[in-house]
């Protein structure tokens, strides 16, 4: 299950599974998203390449208007798949 | 080992991990296990999916958990071979300007499972991998 929404304090917070099942859902939800933004990934427990794919698609997309994502609240897990991937040197990144 | 069909459908991927956290909670394996192996099952398998899009077949899936160790293996058959072993051409120093969405797939499985196997012969793909506990740092 994965569910993504906007927190009282306008960031966006993202619950579960982030996989490729959920990619469409993920991907309709960050197409609205077009300025600087705070990804809160406290309830996240799990991303996949697919949801990498989204996330850079967006950074890219941002960086055009000067804007970009900051995500927030990373747990262990997630922060190894963002090194590996070499996330960690194109997103501002803070861990749990 | 425990084995289990699926049919060739992204949307089975809630099916097939669900599949792989029951066995692995029932045998108390760990996070730092559990995690990258999902990963690895969740990638392979649409790999099998978006790839063989001719395979009529289903996909079998085999675990075996012990000692805190898990291994898996899925199974294709009557498709065209692919080896998920062999490099990846993916640069993770690029840019954000440079880089292009997709392909992390297999980079991050290589980097994930400890042993990575792959066969094919007779058009059946067999696909192997295995993570322990306490190795590398994921």
């Amino acid at each position: 299950m994965f569910e993504i929404s906007y927190s009282d304090d306008g960031n966006v917070v993202c619950q579960g599974r982030l996989d490729a099942a959920q990619s469409d859902k993920a991907e309709a939800f960050f197409e609205g998203i077009g300025a600087r933004t705070t990804l809160d990934f406290s309830q996240l427990e799990y991303i996949s390449s697919a949801g990498l794919a989204i996330l850079l698609k967006t950074q890219k997309r941002l960086s055009g208007s000067g804007a970009a994502l900051k995500i927030i609240n990373v747990n262990k897990h997630i922060f190894d798949i963002f090194r590996y991937s070499g996330f960690t040197a194109i997103f501002d990144i803070e861990t749990e | 080992m425990t084995q289990k069909t699926f049919t060739r459908d992204a949307d089975n991927l809630g099916q097939v991990y669900q599949f792989a956290e029951d066995l692995m909670t029932a045998d108390n394996i760990g996070d730092d296990v559990k995690f990258p192996i999902h990963l690895a099952l969740e990638e392979l398998f649409i790999n099998l999916v978006k790839y063989n899009t001719d395979g009529t077949h289903d996909i079998e899936v085999e675990i075996d958990t012990s000692d805190g160790a898990v291994s898996v293996s899925l199974t294709d058959r009557d498709v065209e071979g692919y080896d998920v072993t062999r490099a990846r051409d993916v640069d993770i120093k690029a840019t954000l300007k440079e880089r292009r969405p997709g392909g992390l797939g297999l980079h991050l499985v290589q980097q994930m499972v400890d042993t990575l196997e792959y066969d094919y012969r007779d058009r059946r793909s067999r696909i192997r991998f295995t993570k322990k506990p306490g190795n590398r740092d994921v």
